[in-house]
């Protein structure tokens, strides 16, 4: 198969908005071309670790160098475009690189397995000719794509979900299963596409990976209609969901995000690998103050997670719990098509089993998740709205009756979240977007007042509609003061309601503290700048928790 | 001591005005006389005392808005004086009728291109180059990132988007004066078989070009918009304003495009709200206008109707071009 297949792909993909029709072009597309070039496909599709072979600003510089071009000019572009692998596309169709040139077809394998690997083992002057061969000889149809896999940044309108869906209509399987054959690492090959489109379902084969993970909805007033009594309600914790896994005595980590991370937590393996009985648990990772009994907030995870191999002293300064939230597997039985009550109930009696063994270290690192039971919806809003105090984000709520299926499906669990604190403050800077918001004004500051003078605070860039993201655009265009390169400092004159998670002391920011989530939820043009909120109620806000 | 010399174009109120002759260029708002470069709308405001204008233009302007308006009429390439100033219309390739105007006062030179393009366009002039002193040059896609591909291949580009989707009809939102006309004209020479419709504002836009010996292939009004679902594997041109309102909300079997310049960059076509967006353009791309500034031999250059940042800093440093700033 020529990358042209691949490009022309993407193009009907970037381009057709139904999903239903995505799914059709993506099911033709692999009926039609080799297992290795599907393989390779999925991959990017997916954009599982997607390989950086080299940053945009990289090619950039590479470009303006090789054909001239003032390094200004290519900046100007990219604020106007909002990304570098398209920019360069765009500018090699003014350079007529291909012109005259022979024209050489390769095979998305040939480019994924071979001219890019070779890349890394080039020489810095060698890679730029490599590079710069490439685009002379690449039909142009072929450039953006070529671009962006080599900037590491291919990323279309399709989800693992759509992947999963098109794999399940061409093989007419479930999806359930196509979707726990692509948990994990991809790794493409011949056979991983072959194991991904086989018809026979072979569990074994699913072993070390995780189930696909059930995700919690936003809440919604119809439920107030149930009775309490349906419902299971539990702490929202901020910090890494995970499923814990440990079949044929080995266990692994996989976040939601399905990265093992075994690595990065060598205590929870070593502690954990102490129970006899095999299982896989849903639950959440978190940095836990063991003196107040309480969660640490997730800044702390931060540090964790980013560790590859965390010292004694790392483990010791930031110590981890599990909290289990459900049983879905116990000694290669699949518990997911149980009711939850149920689920619970096993979990619960599993975990007072491992508990009481003294040969099980586990004590300190793995726990369930405590139930909150609410005697009417009244009260549940009361438990919810003290769940600062213990740092967690809110309840969530699930149907008892439910079992555990894959995804963001209606009506099994809801997510019934805290009030955000809010404050309203005055647009200060505004910064170019990049991606889909370029060549708009969409990345923006505020800042609250300290004495006569307004300190930032926060940075946001969502919560606007796009009518109003046009009109504030053309009102900065309008009253900046002064530009930074892509940055614009503005006459101080608009009110936003900010609202946040958490606010927490902050030694980085001159403001002295920072905010979780930051983001718009209101463009207050009924209130004067005197009207915005002062850092001392941002310190009041601290205060209350 | 030096005087400072007049400009004779100079920019006032958000306007081109030239004040020896007491013209206007395109005013945007009433005036006593104003030239006019061509019938867009946003070219053209009413309640001027009197208009000048090429024969094609005022015929355009008088089919969209009535009779009741003074145009005076000139052919292209012919001299008139206003106040001494010999004032002349050039072609500027942008639509039918479309023209750059030359101004000659004292020996000196004065062209304003108005909007124009080079691509080749059957449906009007071709752009002529104009030598000249003092050019004032659109720059829209003042940017390099903007080349236009060939517009049989755009053609070709949505004649495949409407027989890909045999089950669907297909909406192709344009400019209901020249961008739709040129379509359809490029449309007519390659192998499409679909029928093509259009909305009423461009149905009289085609007629009017034909009256002006303009080929323009033939295609029905959309009169009744409830049937839009059944015309599946045909072409529907219509006015961009369509495409915000509900207008669309009654129709479930369609792919909706739009034809515009602006479409050639990912980010703008993702967030227009069409399935798709064809990169074709009534404007200069960026070789375009580098082209006529080098060939107009212009010694100063003013840009106005774009952002003109990089191009004025480009052409200073790498063509030694002059780029002035009006002063407001």
């Amino acid at each position: 198969m020529s990358l042209n297949k691949f490009s022309e792909l993407f193009v009907d993909l970037d381009s057709n908005n139904s999903t239903n029709n995505k799914i059709e072009v993506l099911k033709n597309y692999f009926l039609s071309n080799e297992p290795i070039d599907n393989s390779w496909t999925i991959y990017l599709l997916t954009g599982k670790n997607n390989k950086r072979f080299v940053s945009g600003r990289y090619l950039r510089d590479l470009f303006s160098e090789v054909y001239g071009y003032p390094q200004w000019l290519m900046d100007t572009c990219y604020l106007k475009v909002g990304d570098s692998a398209e920019v360069i596309t765009l500018l090699l169709k003014n350079k007529n690189a291909s012109l005259n040139k022979k024209i050489n077809k390769i095979s998305l394998n040939e480019l994924l397995s071979k001219i890019l690997p070779e890349l890394s083992k080039l020489n810095e002057e060698e890679k730029k000719l490599r590079i710069k061969k490439v685009w002379e000889t690449l039909p142009e149809a072929n450039h953006l794509t070529f671009n962006k896999i080599l900037t590491g940044t291919f990323r279309v309108g399709v989800s693992v979900g759509l992947i999963t869906k098109s794999i399940a209509k061409l093989i007419n399987i479930d999806e359930e299963i196509i979707a726990h054959r692509l948990m994990g690492d991809f790794k493409p090959s011949i056979n991983a596409y072959k194991f991904l489109v086989n018809r026979n379902i072979n569990l074994e084969e699913l072993n070390s990976k995780p189930f696909p993970f059930l995700l919690a909805n936003t809440f919604e007033d119809k439920i107030f209609k149930a009775s309490i009594n349906d419902f299971q309600f539990e702490w929202k914790y901020d910090g890494i969901r995970i499923q814990l896994i440990k079949r044929s005595g080995n266990l692994s980590i996989w976040t939601r995000g399905q990265e093992l991370v075994n690595k990065s937590f060598p205590e929870l393996i070593e502690k954990m690998s102490t129970i006899k009985d095999d299982f896989v648990l849903d639950g959440e990772l978190l940095v836990w103050n063991f003196k107040d009994q309480i969660a640490m907030d997730f800044s702390y995870m931060q540090k964790r997670i980013n560790r590859k191999s965390p010292t004694k002293s790392i483990q010791k300064k930031y110590p981890i719990i599990f909290i289990a939230y459900d049983l879905l597997e116990l000694n290669g039985m699949d518990k997911r098509d149980i009711k939850l009550d149920k689920r619970r109930f096993e979990l619960e009696k599993y975990f007072t089993k491992w508990q009481y063994k003294p040969e099980n270290k586990i004590s300190e690192i793995f726990k369930i998740c405590d139930l909150v039971y609410p005697k009417n919806w009244a009260d549940a809003l009361s438990y919810k709205n003290k769940s600062r105090e213990n740092n967690t984000e809110g309840l969530i709520i699930k149907n008892k009756s439910s079992i555990y299926t894959s995804g963001r499906k209606k009506g099994i669990w809801w997510k019934y979240k805290v009030d955000p604190m809010q404050l309203d403050a005055v647009l200060i800077y505004a910064k170019g977007g990049s991606g889909r918001r370029a060549g708009l004004y969409t990345d923006y500051s505020f800042a609250l007042w300290k004495d006569k003078e307004l300190i930032k605070f926060a940075s946001a860039y969502s919560g606007l509609t796009n009518i109003e993201i046009k009109e504030l655009d053309k009102w900065i265009r309008n009253n900046t003061i002064e530009k930074f390169g892509p940055v614009r400092s503005l006459k101080q004159e608009m009110v936003f309601e900010i609202s946040f998670e958490k606010i927490q002391i902050s030694k980085r920011h001159k403001s002295g503290i920072a905010v979780r989530f930051p983001r718009i939820t209101k463009w207050r043009k009924d209130k004067k700048i005197n009207d915005a909120d002062s850092l001392d109620n941002a310190y009041k806000l601290m205060r209350k928790i | 001591m030096k005087t400072k010399k007049r400009d004779l174009i100079k920019y006032k109120d958000g306007n081109l005005y030239c004040e020896l002759a007491d013209i206007w260029i395109d005013p945007s708002k009433p005036v006593k006389r104003a030239l006019i470069t061509h019938a867009h709308f946003d070219h053209f405001t009413f309640g001027c005392e009197e208009y000048l204008s090429t024969k094609e233009t005022a015929i355009l302007i008088k089919k969209r808005i009535g009779d009741n308006v003074n145009i005076k009429v000139f052919d292209y390439g012919d001299e008139f004086k206003v106040n001494g100033i010999n004032i002349s219309f050039h072609p500027s390739g942008h639509i039918l009728g479309s023209s750059q105007i030359r101004f000659i006062f004292a020996e000196e030179k004065w062209l304003i291109t108005g909007d124009f393009k080079l691509q080749k366009d059957e449906t009007c002039k071709k752009y002529e180059i104009v030598k000249t002193d003092y050019l004032i040059s659109e720059c829209t896609f003042g940017l390099p990132i903007f080349k236009w591909d060939e517009t049989r291949k755009i053609a070709i580009n949505i004649s495949n988007w409407i027989t890909n989707s045999p089950d669907k009809t297909s909406l192709l939102f344009c400019y209901s004066l020249g961008k739709a006309q040129r379509l359809l004209n490029e449309i007519s020479k390659i192998n499409f078989e679909g029928n093509i419709y259009s909305h009423d504002s461009i149905h009289k836009m085609n007629n009017c070009y034909r009256e002006l010996g303009i080929y323009i292939k033939n295609t029905m009004k959309i009169e009744n918009k409830k049937n839009i679902d059944e015309l599946k594997g045909n072409l529907i041109l219509l006015p961009p304003s369509l495409s915000k309102g509900s207008y669309l909300k009654n129709f479930k079997n369609i792919q909706t495009a739009f034809a515009s310049g602006w479409m050639s960059i990912r980010a703008l076509r993702n967030r227009s709200g069409y399935d798709k967006g064809f990169a074709i353009s009534d404007h200069a791309d960026w070789d375009g206008i580098l082209e006529v500034v080098k060939k107009s031999e212009a010694k100063n250059v003013f840009f106005h109707h774009g952002d003109s940042e990089a191009l004025s800093k480009y052409l200073s440093e790498k063509e030694a071009i002059n780029v002035l700033i009006f002063e407001k």
